[in-house]
């Protein structure tokens, strides 16, 4: 049976380059050189992130947003309902009256955020593009109640905090 | 009665010491609070990341909080600890590492004492420091500090032997323990011991390194292995004493090697008439780090840090330019401007190992120090004696070789 080479021991065929490595510590001094050139200011990774936002996908999905006619500033809604039927979750309640001219008028729209899959369905199926799903992603709530948004949250956005250092 | 007292402040010989310890003890306080501050900043720039930047501009005031925070936390004794020892422990620590600094000359005109065995005392006083580890792993009555010690033990008995046998090379050479003359010396033969006995320097050291628990030699505080090995059941002020020992050791070596081998306060090259313009770099170095401290503050969005940081760049500057056009302050601060900056490159490479080197196992520790490191210093001992004895044989005096 084969004797195993005790660890550690100098191997008997070992080139005398190698030998030179070993005395002079080449490996160890090479490590050196590498995590030296690690301190390169570009080489930084870190994203300081309540200071500096990542900027996500173009189609990423998040917080969703009701969109207000920018000249008029009337919601562009139309209170047909579609985003509320489209809904796996069940998750939007529309709720409307009619004017004199039979016309349908949103009065209340909310959202239960808790409970989105951000599946976009509702974004699709809007006829006017008035709801849409933001790449806003800081949805953290302190409790479940602010997590139903409803008509001025959902056309404001989310406001979180901006730090200036 | 005021007239005898200003005589008294300036004849009584314990006066000037107590002052000059006081400037040394708290300058090197806020130096390993510093020390801290830099490893982490250093280490994260080793692993692309930006270390702490929270509490202050770039985090300069971390250490503060840090050190703030560990004295107001709960100081904790183990239900089954030795009370007394355990009280003890990072006291020994603490004051061995600390009495160091009284044998070591910052600068040719800067040094508490010198006493004519001084790296004797060195070496009697940091192997002291040792019992703060051990005592305290003891102490602890739990099984991580105990392993954490037990190895502390043992490693410190394989490196000290090396380390102080890498010392014998430079001793023959100086033929003094005083640390001032053994600086005195590289200055007369005009060149750094360094030069002279390098495996020395080397074997100090990796010794070194080996002494402060530092990686790739800390396995005492192993934390995958031991946690954090002798200091584990240690909390708040206890230890903040163990951490700033460890980090003064490091300050210590670092003090001993740049005394040693590269030439103390000297200058790089002082025998080298063409080299004189260096005697301005204390200048220079001010005004570099003015240039860095105004281009990295004023870019601040914070008006408050746009201020104090504007300011002290500009103290920086104008120190530099005071520095530049009066040359008896050149003079004064020479000394201690070329040991500090020898010191921090030394701090540095301490870091550098850290983020570059895995730790060794036990028994590697064991086979590099008593195998290699060992048989090395010996063999350097009797070279470095052999050839000085053939010298001195020949050419009469023992340094004439040098043209001491």
């Amino acid at each position: 049976m084969q004797a195993r080479p005790r660890p550690g021991s100098v191997d008997n065929e070992m080139g005398f380059t190698e030998l030179l490595r070993r005395i002079f510590l080449i490996d160890l001094l090479e490590g050196l050189r590498l995590t030296f050139s690690y301190q390169r200011p570009e080489a930084i990774y870190t994203e300081q992130y309540p200071l500096e936002r990542p900027s996500v996908a173009e189609r990423y999905r998040g917080a969703p947003r009701l969109n207000n006619n920018p000249e008029t500033g009337e919601t562009l809604c139309i209170a047909c309902n579609l985003c509320s039927l489209a809904c796996p979750e069940n998750l939007i309640v529309v709720a409307w009256e009619r004017t004199e001219d039979r016309k349908k008028k949103l009065t209340t729209f909310t959202y239960d955020l808790s409970r989105c899959m951000f599946c976009g369905l509702c974004e699709d199926a809007c006829p006017v593009d008035a709801l849409e799903l933001t790449q806003d992603f800081e949805l953290a709530h302190y409790n479940r109640q602010d997590m139903i948004w409803d008509r001025q949250k959902l056309e404001e956005g989310p406001q979180p905090t901006r730090y200036t250092r | 009665m005021t007239q005898s007292a200003l005589q008294f402040v300036q004849t009584h010989p314990l006066v000037l010491a107590t002052v000059k310890i006081l400037i040394v003890f708290l300058v090197l306080a806020g130096l390993v609070a510093y020390l801290v501050y830099m490893e982490r900043k250093v280490l994260a720039f080793m692993q692309v990341r930006l270390g702490p930047m929270r509490v202050g501009p770039w985090g300069l005031l971390q250490p503060i909080a840090d050190g703030i925070k560990l004295l107001l936390k709960e100081d904790i004794i183990p239900a089954g600890a030795d009370k007394f020892v355990f009280l003890l422990a990072p006291v020994i620590s603490v004051i061995a590492a600390f009495t160091v600094f009284s044998v070591i000359p910052f600068a040719g005109n800067f040094f508490i004492t010198d006493i004519n065995i001084g790296i004797m005392f060195i070496l009697a006083v940091s192997s002291l420091g040792i019992y703060g580890i051990v005592l305290g792993g003891w102490a602890s009555n739990s099984h991580y500090p105990l392993l954490g010690s037990l190895r502390s033990a043992a490693q410190l008995v394989s490196y000290e032997v090396a380390g102080g046998m890498a010392i014998v090379g430079v001793l023959l050479i100086s033929n003094s323990l005083s640390m001032v003359e053994i600086v005195r010396r590289q200055s007369e033969m005009g060149i750094w011991n360094i030069f002279v006995q390098p495996l020395a320097f080397f074997i100090f050291l990796v010794a070194g390194v080996a002494e402060t628990n530092r990686n790739p030699f800390d396995l005492p505080e192993a934390e995958s292995e031991l946690t954090a090995g002798f200091h584990t059941e240690y909390s708040g002020f206890r230890f903040a004493l163990y951490f700033l020992a460890e980090y003064t050791a490091m300050v210590v070596i670092s003090c001993i090697a740049v005394t040693l081998f590269l030439g103390g306060w000297l200058r790089p090259f002082q025998s080298v008439r063409a080299l004189d313009f260096l005697d301005y770099a204390p200048a220079l170095g001010l005004l570099g780090a003015g240039a860095f401290i105004a281009v990295f503050g004023l870019r601040s969005r914070v008006p408050m840090e746009r201020l104090v940081l504007g300011a002290l760049a500009a103290i920086c500057v104008v120190l530099a330019l005071g520095l530049a056009v009066w040359p008896a302050a050149l003079n004064a601060v020479q000394g201690i401007f070329w040991f500090t900056s020898k010191m921090m490159v030394f701090l540095y490479a301490f870091i550098w190992y850290r983020g570059t080197f895995p730790r060794y196992r036990y028994d590697q520790l064991m086979r590099v120090g008593w195998r290699w490191m060992i048989p090395l210093a010996l063999a350097n001992i009797i070279v470095t004696a052999a050839v000085r004895y053939w010298l001195s044989s020949h050419a009469g005096s023992p340094t004439a070789w040098l043209g001491g």
